[in-house]
């Protein structure tokens, strides 16, 4: 267990390290961009405000109405181009 | 270092598959926050509903789609047979005519530098004439003067009199000819 959590934590490190996360988070985001996600969510996030009111809002009830349904709208291929990439990095480096 | 390839190594296939989930659901999480700061921050600052209009004035702006009209619900067409007043000797010319006329007009193009000739020699030998009688020889340089000059000014000869009778000057006061060009050389040189 503590063992695995490590090994966790270096992959993690590595992927910050290597500046393939931010590289990552990059493209999640122009795909995300291009496939109509983000204005899914935030036609999404107005009928939330509209709900609680204007002044009301607070960012952990955007967080909280929007992450599950911003996992369930992420596109099949969007997904597979990402996993793909990190499969990549994984198997690069842990052959190292 | 050590301890990374050691527990790497250690690594069976389903698990990389899951640690790659993890990171991917990571970097969605990710995502959503910042769209989340991103609209808050919005709200907070009162731009976010900026771009809402009522359904009246969308409707307003509706794209048009029926036959005849332009997206906007315009006659496309109407411009077709626009007359157009040219800017130099004030005549209106049909749309499509517009472009040669006002080449000629205001001595453009080919013919350009005989006809700018042709007019300062005109203003020298005739500097004594009114204002309309230059318009006058406006009209006379419409014509293409690459042939038959002659015959289309004696053609207008009852209204191009100052032209004619500057054409008999040449040929009866060559000096003069010569002298007039010697000032469009001074003036232009």
């Amino acid at each position: 267990m503590s063992k695995d959590s490590q090994m966790r934590a270096a992959i993690n490190q590595k992927l910050i390290e290597m500046g393939e996360r931010e590289r990552l988070k990059e493209l999640l985001r122009a795909k995300l961009v291009e496939c109509g996600w983000k204005d899914q969510l935030k036609a999404h996030c107005k009928d939330v405000i509209r709900e609680k009111g204007l002044e009301h809002v607070t960012v952990e009830d955007l967080v909280t109405e929007v992450t599950p349904k911003g996992r369930a709208l992420v596109p099949d291929s969007v997904k597979k181009e990402l996993l793909q990439r990190i499969r990549a990095f994984l198997a690069q480096h842990a052959t190292l | 270092m050590k301890m990374e390839e050691v527990s790497m190594s250690s690594l069976d296939n389903s698990k990389l598959e899951g640690l790659a989930q993890d990171i991917l659901s990571d970097l969605v999480e990710d995502a959503c926050l910042g769209l989340c700061f991103e609209v808050h921050r919005a709200v907070k600052q009162g731009y976010f509903f900026l771009d809402d209009t009522d359904q009246e004035s969308m409707r307003d702006f509706e794209i048009v789609d029926q036959p005849g009209l332009d997206v906007f619900g315009q006659v496309y067409n109407q411009w077709k047979n626009k007359e157009c007043v040219c800017p130099n000797c004030s005549r209106s010319i049909a749309a499509s005519r517009f472009a040669p006329h006002l080449e000629k007009c205001l001595g453009m193009g080919r013919n350009s530098s005989r006809i700018a000739n042709r007019r300062i020699v005109t203003g020298n030998n005739t500097n004594n004439k009114s204002e309309s009688d230059q318009e006058d020889n406006d009209d006379v340089n419409d014509n293409d003067w690459s042939y038959g000059a002659e015959k289309k000014a004696k053609k207008r000869k009852s209204d191009k009199v100052c032209f004619f009778n500057y054409k008999k000057s040449v040929v009866e006061f060559p000096h003069l000819y010569i002298n007039s060009v010697l000032v469009y050389l001074f003036v232009h040189l």
